[in-house]
């Protein structure tokens, strides 16, 4: 057997060791089954959110069956192809010589409505389209015959009874594609808060498990408490974008390919935004989830240590709900600028075109200072707390604790 | 060499170290021993950086450990820890590459490791399939991957069946002959007299013997004597002055000594008492010193 290697001098720099780190967890995650799992059924989730409104939305126009009966039914059944409400409906009729096999065929479901001079025949109940279609095809012939009557004929008679219909001008006319890409950015935030919540637990349980399993202790002989936080926080979160950019593409291919959703001008770049938010989300929330997990020496632990992280989330998706609904609203306005719900709420506000330059540049510095703050308690809490494998852990310990952060 | 200098450390009320000071040499295998809470761990766990001390220093080849010196050091922390899920190779060369090899190197040095420590057949498999005893085998491997020239081994033999004591004291004798510094606590005192050159005993915190096993051992000798007279009455030795007991064994007795008797005096009391055919001074076992020290 030859010598085996010996290392001479130690030239790991920081970088490196921070970079040993996030390969370790990127090929020890990915490797898991649960991984593959979880990630195929999230894609099946995504693609029946992306499909779905394409199959189910275009069913085409609207069918009615309507008979007419005796001498009046021809130019009654001509009116009822005449009269536009506007709507995607299209209308068959059928003249019909008697009353009693016009009662037979709505009664066996053949006609939805038959007209009788001045009497609809329903089996329930006449419904609000049909009944506004039948009214005016009814008192568009009355109105051709009392012209007729009164001599009016021709050019004139149109004119009274299909005058051109009014213009609409509208003062604020709603923006189809800001609309679309509001709906599809709204979509995206739920993934981001999945995605956040979903990984930055994942740190946190990884904090504690290699606490529970004590190779803490040999890490930590070899390299400091801040290169190894560091190299999880960035080795889990780049997974969990890697997983967002994934979604995202494969639900925006599908949903165009399935005639869901027409690509939205701008869509990449409102997107993008939602992806950069998330990365200022997954940095402040899996800090905080460290700390929890830096308390806590056993998983069972974790569940009421992470506990107000938690709930400081729950809080952030009530306000991007409030933001998906009303984006120029107060509730949006209000918690986009508290740091920890600004990473949901503001992609949002801004798909809308809601939030002036002003207010996002001051939010974003508002977040990344928070970040700074967070990230930096976070690192000193990991340091005291890593180490103690036993029992809870108060954060004024583990922050008193911290010998070389 | 390692060396630590009047080292205290306290927890609140508990003073964990006491100004201990002891040193090990390149190719020096020194054994830690003391009951539990003397202080061991402590003592340990504040070389690999892993607790602050109080007053004192450490220092490896003359200098205080850096972050560098630090990840050369190859450690087995008391309480056993490797990640349960991973790979036993992927594992060895994670911690290779972390303790400063490079990426070939470490490559290289966990293969050599689970051939050496035979779990060659295992190293493909998660450490959690593995039995105790081969997870142990790993986490010494994870401690001798990259060479290290200093060893901080806590109780490395415990829950080691027979072969893996064998094993495990063959690597030992073989990094010390390749120049390491080995230091490792233990309990079992009869391996720590054969494997190791020199002793630190830890009682409360304080050193209270450190050095050679061997003048140790003579320097606590001369406490007992082993004397054979022919001819004498079997209670020669009773009531003599400086002798505190004799306890008779196979024709010859055992004295011990109260710390000002005169060895010569009792020399000439067996010389009266018959022919004196053996007069040993009697050097005790390392357990037997270990009691003395620490229980006196």
């Amino acid at each position: 057997m030859t010598d085996p290697p010996v290392a001479t001098s130690s030239g790991l720099t920081s970088r490196q060791a921070v970079f040993l780190v996030i390969r370790r967890e990127l090929r020890e995650r990915t490797r898991q089954r649960s991984f593959a799992i979880s990630t195929g059924v999230t894609l099946l989730i995504v693609l029946a959110i992306a499909i779905l409104p394409g199959l189910l939305g275009d069913d085409g126009p609207r069918e009615y069956d309507v008979g007419v009966v005796g001498a009046s039914g021809p130019p009654l059944a001509e009116a009822l192809q005449r009269v536009d409400l506007g709507r995607d409906i299209k209308v068959s009729t059928r003249v019909l010589q008697e009353r009693s096999e016009a009662e037979r065929l709505v009664e066996d479901g053949d006609l939805d409505v038959a007209i009788d001079g001045d009497t609809v025949i329903v089996r329930e109940e006449l419904e609000g389209d049909l009944e506004a279609l039948v009214q005016l095809a009814n008192r568009d012939v009355r109105t051709q015959q009392a012209l007729a009557a009164a001599g009016v004929s021709g050019e004139q008679a149109v004119a009274i009874t299909d005058p051109p219909p009014l213009r609409t001008d509208a003062l604020d006319p709603p923006n189809q594609a800001q609309d679309d890409r509001r709906g599809l950015v709204t979509f995206g935030v739920f993934f981001v808060f999945g995605q956040i919540f979903g990984y930055g637990f994942a740190v946190a349980s990884s904090v504690v498990e290699e606490k529970s399993s004590r190779v803490v202790e040999l890490l930590l002989a070899k390299i400091r408490p801040s290169q190894l936080l560091t190299g999880k926080i960035v080795g889990v979160g780049a997974l969990g974008f890697a997983q967002l950019v994934l979604y995202f593409g494969v639900g925006l291919v599908a949903a165009v390919a399935s005639g869901s959703t027409d690509m939205p001008p701008g869509l990449g770049g409102a997107l993008a935004l939602v992806l950069g938010w998330f990365l200022l989300g997954f940095a402040l929330y899996s800090a905080l989830f460290a700390m929890a997990g830096a308390v806590a020496s056993r998983v069972e632990e974790l569940q009421n240590t992470s506990s107000p992280i938690t709930f400081l989330i729950m809080a952030g998706y009530i306000g991007t709900v409030a933001a998906a609904g009303d984006p120029g609203g107060a509730v949006a306005r209000v918690t986009s600028f508290f740091p920890f719900w600004a990473p949901l709420v503001m992609p949002i506000r801004m798909a809308a075109g809601e939030a002036p330059a002003v207010e996002v540049g001051v939010v974003t510095a508002l977040v990344v200072a928070s970040i700074v703050v967070v990230v930096r308690l976070a690192a000193r809490i990991y340091a005291g707390g890593a180490l103690r494998t036993r029992g809870r852990i108060k954060l004024k310990e583990a922050f008193a604790d911290a010998a070389r952060p | 060499m390692l060396e630590l200098q009047d080292v205290t450390r306290r927890y609140g009320d508990v003073v964990a170290l006491d100004g201990v000071s002891f040193a090990v040499q390149h190719g020096e295998m020194r054994g830690l021993v003391g009951r539990n809470g003397a202080g061991k761990t402590t003592a340990m766990r504040i070389v690999l950086g892993l607790a602050e001390p109080d007053a004192g220093q450490v220092r490896l080849n003359g200098s205080a450990v850096d972050d560098a010196a630090r990840r050369r050091i190859g450690y087995m922390p008391e309480e056993r820890g490797l990640y349960p899920k991973m790979r036993v190779l992927d594992q060895l060369d994670f911690f290779g590459q972390l303790s400063g090899l490079t990426a070939a190197d470490a490559k290289a040095a966990a293969k050599h490791w689970v051939e050496r420590l035979g779990v060659a057949d295992r190293a493909e498999d998660r450490l959690d399939e593995l039995s105790l005893g081969n997870q142990q085998r790993v986490q010494l491997a994870a401690a001798l991957v990259h060479g290290p020239d200093l060893l901080v081994l806590d109780e490395p033999f415990s829950g080691l069946d027979p072969v893996g004591v064998d094993v495990l004291s063959a690597v030992l004798r073989e990094e010390a002959a390749r120049g390491a510094a080995v230091v490792f606590s233990s309990h079992q005192l009869e391996l720590v007299e054969q494997l190791c050159d020199g002793v630190t005993i830890l009682d409360k915190g304080k050193v209270v013997a450190d050095g050679g096993i061997k003048e140790l051992r003579m320097r606590h000798g001369g406490r007992r004597l082993r004397i054979r007279v022919q001819g004498a009455a079997h209670d020669w030795a009773q009531g003599l002055a400086g002798v505190s007991a004799v306890h008779p064994d196979d024709g010859e007795v055992v004295l011990e000594l109260a710390d000002d008797a005169d060895t010569q005096q009792v020399l000439d009391a067996a010389r009266s008492a018959g022919r004196v055919e053996a007069f040993m001074p009697m050097s005790p076992s390392l357990a037997e010193l270990f009691r003395e020290v620490v229980e006196s």
